[in-house]
């Protein structure tokens, strides 16, 4: 069970973290042959790269799907687990690394920045993530969360002319550093009481009351507070509207489904591995039998609530005042993060398996309305105002109908994923008594649609002022609208498949023990 | 009953988008083709729904023709469609009333007709499974389908202020609807705890044991979303507004069939599935129905605006469907019911003849009018028909509603019954005054002397509505023999928590009064 195996064995390794491999070696190969590209001008070079990482991605969902998803039980020296949960969240955060590469190649070329580190970046940020929501040992979270996030920085940074995305890069480096920096301080003090740094371990060692201790408490919120900084959850959001705003479009839209996906995963496994289980059964830790009984929930789960509450409201409310549609999705992910808190909180089979569906789902509908925006900006910042949006349901009706579609989802209107999610999420909440927090949470979203609703009026009520002419509409970004969109109206109609997958895979967490 | 027939009328006018998206808009021809395919499928829709008709069994007071699917099975959602006696009535209103707005924008909407139709017909879909759906879950998703096209109509094809009188309307209703789901979830949470059985299905849900305090939550949550969509009085300041702004077309659905949703909503769910908090807020909502009676007549009686008279008129008629929900008594629920029917048609058919003079004059101010029954004859007579019907003259529609609803309240609560009855006279005051200055005296004004009379397709598709005005009003048996059963049903599914009380009261004073001699005795 916690026997740590010290003897290095390939076919574990790959076995356990297969997917990763894939990225880290396919990343290197492409920085080769980028430079084997390099006679060639950019539009070619673009379009071999993109299209190798798409297929690069493709590859690694493939070997998740099929090979992966049916090893859970392997914790390969103590610092990867493979169990169904890491694995579905893997998934997300690859299906959305693949989604931004197909849109990518678009925006590169709309954008004129086309150099091979991008998608070198971006394959490596996928890795990172998947290997934070793989550890079960603290200083390979730190570790990979720092891959994870240098890589998203530079992307973040990549407009290199753009002050917005320079200023935004930087706020977000300074204040993630920060974020890291607690993080590994709550590591530091809960090694230096419990001896350990994998996460079952912990929660043996703090099994006999050591969790009542004031130190070990500091240290348990500050790795939560980490978290809550990539999460955006509010208070920890600031940075999220600049680097939103500032960020390539396409990395925007990454960022806010991938990033988030890979610390609500690593948020849950943390509460409910090491900070869950306190209560044993004959010695053995009872998964089952515990999770929502577990004795730091009184400490936490106040904390959460307020949180979920303030996030969904102030994002929410927030993004009414915002004129730039990038800073109005960055708010309205602030208020996503709440929503998705809110089956954190419910702590039980229906809240993991909601965040599940709920990350899945937003990861459709964001990067789907972040790839309009961007073919609607033209050149990034050319097109970002509300008031740009007026009238383009007429000239554009594809585009505008796409828009629609996303913005309806993100509101929770049926039938799209975002109802079906938003109902999962409130259904755990309400099944755990947390009546009031659904009702506000709940009313915040009407707020939410008021804005949503009011790039839709933009688009379909009111005649154009200024002349906006769309980007050209590269082929990959129209297949990766084709199956944001279907994907939003499928889940919408039919979630019962994916839901039962996420159910399957949040039981997949008690495998870790 | 094999045939899938309720999904099939739901889902035409959806399948109906197949047939008008491709086709381009750029000429009048493809304008009239759409217009043309749009008709037909909401004809092909009521001619559908008339099955509807022939199967349904009077003499049953459950659900019929009821389809069960499963659908998210590990929450115990289900697609289940089934109609009773009120149902039937408000299906086919609905597929009765599509097609004529359809015929009556065949001019008024000129601009972005595709769009239109299209908006149209997905809101006939959401409506029909509305009325149908008999899975809380599944009602909720129709209900809120509804919102994006009334939004659209409204905001995209409407008057002036139509973006202000849009999110008004989408602000009110969502506000509602999303505080019903919060209750739905715990209805369904507590239902899972009583029977350990997940089920999201509307009959299993009704009789749920539910504590006191939350059921008097719960009914308040679904109350303010159905109050609101009625509207009852002090949620009714979206309507005059949403009414004003919408296209003819839009208000004619949503006065002759969104605002049933509210009432049907109060029949259906809130008040069947929570009894006790019904009967907590009884006093309550039928103070403010005498109350949204009388002050909507008042109101519509100082409107200088024709089509916000109607829709303050609305107000006050939606009142009365209050009032008789709210006696329970067999004639008060029958006579609600046929009320709502009645206002669907007669105030439908006032918001068309509205759009029809709107269309010529583009102008609704009633001073701007004045003696012109001598220059559109016909015109005038139909509209006479229309608000004779709708302030309830006898052999007219309005009159058998009125009526019963009076009747009904009578027997329970006079003062309310004494109180509603005024309202019939100041209806009376306002649609009358309002037909006097329009249409009687002298032509003031010279722009109204070459006024056009109504063509043949404006008066296609008002013969309809003129013949149910009268049949309703000549033989209203027809409507409501198919009714009685259902609202049987319907009161002694309400009325049981009351008896039971009165039978814990009577058991609490008998436990009372054995104690009382047993103390005697000892003395």
């Amino acid at each position: 069970m916690n026997e740590i195996n010290l003897s290095f064995d390939f076919y574990h390794l790959w076995e356990v973290c297969g997917g990763q491999l894939i990225l880290i070696v396919a990343g290197l190969l492409l920085m080769i042959i980028d430079m084997l590209l390099l006679d060639k001008d950019a539009e070619t070079r673009g379009k071999y790269i993109g299209w190798l990482t798409v297929f690069i991605f493709v590859a690694t969902l493939g070997h998740m799907v099929y090979r992966q998803w049916d090893i859970h039980d392997i914790v390969f020296m103590g610092v990867f687990s493979a169990d169904k949960f890491s694995v579905f969240i893997s998934i997300v955060m690859v299906f959305s690394g693949f989604l931004a590469a197909l849109m990518s190649m678009g925006y590169l070329r709309n954008n004129a920045l086309m150099k091979g580190e991008y998608y070198i970046l971006l394959i490596y940020a996928v890795a990172g993530a998947i290997g934070l929501v793989q550890s079960v040992d603290l200083l390979m979270m730190f570790i990979t969360l720092e891959v994870m996030s240098l890589a998203v920085y530079a992307l973040a940074a990549f407009i290199k002319e753009s002050p917005f995305s320079q200023e935004g890069a930087l706020k977000y480096f300074l204040l993630g550093s920060f974020g890291s920096a607690f993080f590994l301080f709550g590591v530091a003090l809960i090694y230096g009481l419990t001896g350990s740094v994998n996460i079952t371990s912990i929660a043996l060692a703090i099994s006999g009351g050591l969790y009542q201790s004031l130190p070990l408490l500091v240290g348990f919120a500050m790795i939560l507070v980490g978290f809550f900084f990539k999460m955006a959850m509010v208070p920890f959001h600031m940075w999220t509207p600049d680097v939103y705003e500032g960020a390539p479009s396409v990395v925007t839209g990454f960022m806010a489904t991938a990033v988030k996906a890979a610390a609500f995963g690593v948020c849950i496994k943390v509460l409910y591995v090491s900070f869950g289980p306190i209560l044993a059964n004959s010695g053995q830790p009872d998964f089952a039998s515990t999770v929502s009984l577990s004795a730091l929930a009184p400490y936490w789960k106040p904390v959460v609530w307020w949180l979920a509450l303030l996030s969904m409201f102030f994002g929410n409310l927030i993004a009414v005042s915002q004129t730039n549609i990038k800073r109005m999705l960055a708010y309205s992910s602030i208020a996503h993060a709440g929503y998705m808190s809110l089956g954190i909180l419910a702590a039980n089979g229906d809240g993991r398996m909601g965040v599940l569906f709920y990350l899945f789902a937003y990861t459709l509908m964001n990067i789907g309305a972040f790839g309009v925006v961007y073919i609607i900006d033209g050149k990034e910042r050319t097109a970002q105002n509300l008031e740009d949006y007026r009238g383009l349901g007429y000239k554009y009706p594809a585009l505008g109908f796409l828009m629609g579609l996303f913005l309806v989802a993100m509101a929770g209107l049926p039938p799209t994923a975002g109802f079906v999610a938003k109902f999962y999420v409130f259904y755990a909440a309400i099944k755990e008594g947390y009546f009031l927090l659904a009702a506000l949470g709940i009313l915040t979203s009407v707020i939410g649609a008021y804005y949503y609703l009011r790039v839709i009026y933009m688009m379909y009520m009111k005649e154009e002022i200024k002349e906006v002419v769309r980007g050209p509409v590269a082929a990959p970004t129209v297949i990766a609208l084709v199956i944001t969109a279907l994907g939003v109206l499928y889940l919408g109609i039919l979630p019962e498949k994916l839901a039962n997958i996420a159910n399957v895979a949040q039981q997949g967490l008690s495998v870790i023990f | 009953m094999n045939e899938p027939i309720l999904t099939y009328v739901t889902f035409l006018p959806l399948l109906g988008l197949i047939f008008i998206l491709p086709i381009p808009q750029k000429s009048e021809s493809g304008k009239n083709v759409i217009r043309g395919i749009a008709f037909l499928i909401s004809i092909f829709t009521f001619w559908a729904s008339l099955r509807i008709y022939g199967a349904f069994d009077a003499s049953i007071a459950g659900f019929q023709l009821v389809e069960d699917h499963v659908w998210i099975g590990s929450y115990g959602i289900h697609y289940k469609l089934g109609i009773d006696g009120l149902s039937l009535w408000l299906v086919l209103l609905t597929t009765f009333i599509t097609p004529l707005t359809i015929l009556s924008t065949w001019r008024a909407i000129d601009k972005r007709v595709k769009e239109f139709q299209v908006s149209l017909l997905v809101l006939e879909t959401a409506m029909l499974g509305t009325f149908m759906a008999l899975d809380l879950f599944l009602f909720y998703v129709f209900w809120e389908l509804m919102l994006i096209p009334m939004y659209l109509i409204i905001g995209v094809w409407g008057g002036e202020r139509r973006i202000y009188a849009a999110i008004k309307f989408f602000l009110y209703t969502a506000v509602g609807s999303l505080l019903m789901l919060v209750c739905i979830i715990g209805l369904v949470y507590f239902h899972h705890n009583h029977s350990g059985h997940l089920t999201f299905d509307l009959l299993q849900l009704y009789g749920t044991p539910i504590p006191r305090n939350y059921e008097i939550l719960f009914f308040a949550a679904f109350a303010l979303a159905f109050a609101i969509k009625v509207p009852m009085f002090p949620f009714h300041t979206w309507l005059p507004d949403a009414h004003v702004e919408a296209p003819t077309a839009g208000s004619v659905i949503l006065a002759g069939i969104l605002l049933k949703m509210g009432t049907y909503g109060f029949f259906r769910f809130a008040m069947p599935l929570f009894p006790q908090g019904s009967d907590y807020f009884a006093p309550l909502i039928i103070l403010l129905s005498v109350i949204g009676i009388i002050y909507g007549a008042l109101v519509a009686m100082v409107q200088p605006d024709i089509k916000k008279l109607v829709a303050y008129s609305s107000v006050s008629h939606l009142g009365y469907c209050m009032l008789g929900l709210y006696v329970l008594t067999r004639q008060g629920v029958e006579g609600s019911v046929l009320q709502m029917i009645n206002h669907g048609i007669s105030t439908g058919a006032l918001f068309l003849l509205v759009g029809i003079i709107y269309e010529r004059r583009h102008t609704r101010l009633i001073k701007e009018y004045g003696g012109i029954a001598r220059i559109v004859p016909v015109y005038s007579t139909i509209f006479l028909i229309v608000t004779l019907s709708s302030i309830g003259f006898p052999t007219t529609n309005g009159f058998i509603g009125e009526f019963l609803i009076l009747l009904g309240a009578f027997k329970v609560n006079k003062l309310a019954a004494v109180l509603a009855a005024t309202g019939v006279i100041l209806g009376a005051v306002y649609m009358l005054w309002m037909v006097q200055r329009v249409f009687y005296g002298q032509v003031r004004n010279p722009k109204n002397l070459h006024l056009k009379d109504m063509n043949l397709r404006e008066v296609a598709y008002m013969v309809p509505l003129l013949i149910l005005i009268f049949w309703i009003g000549l033989y209203p048996n027809f409507f409501l023999s198919k009714m009685h059963a259902s609202v049987d049903h319907f009161i002694s599914q309400v009325k049981v928590e009351q008896v039971e009380k009165t039978s814990h009261v009577a058991l609490a004073q008998s436990i009372r009064e054995a104690a009382l001699s047993a103390s005697k005795a000892k003395e």
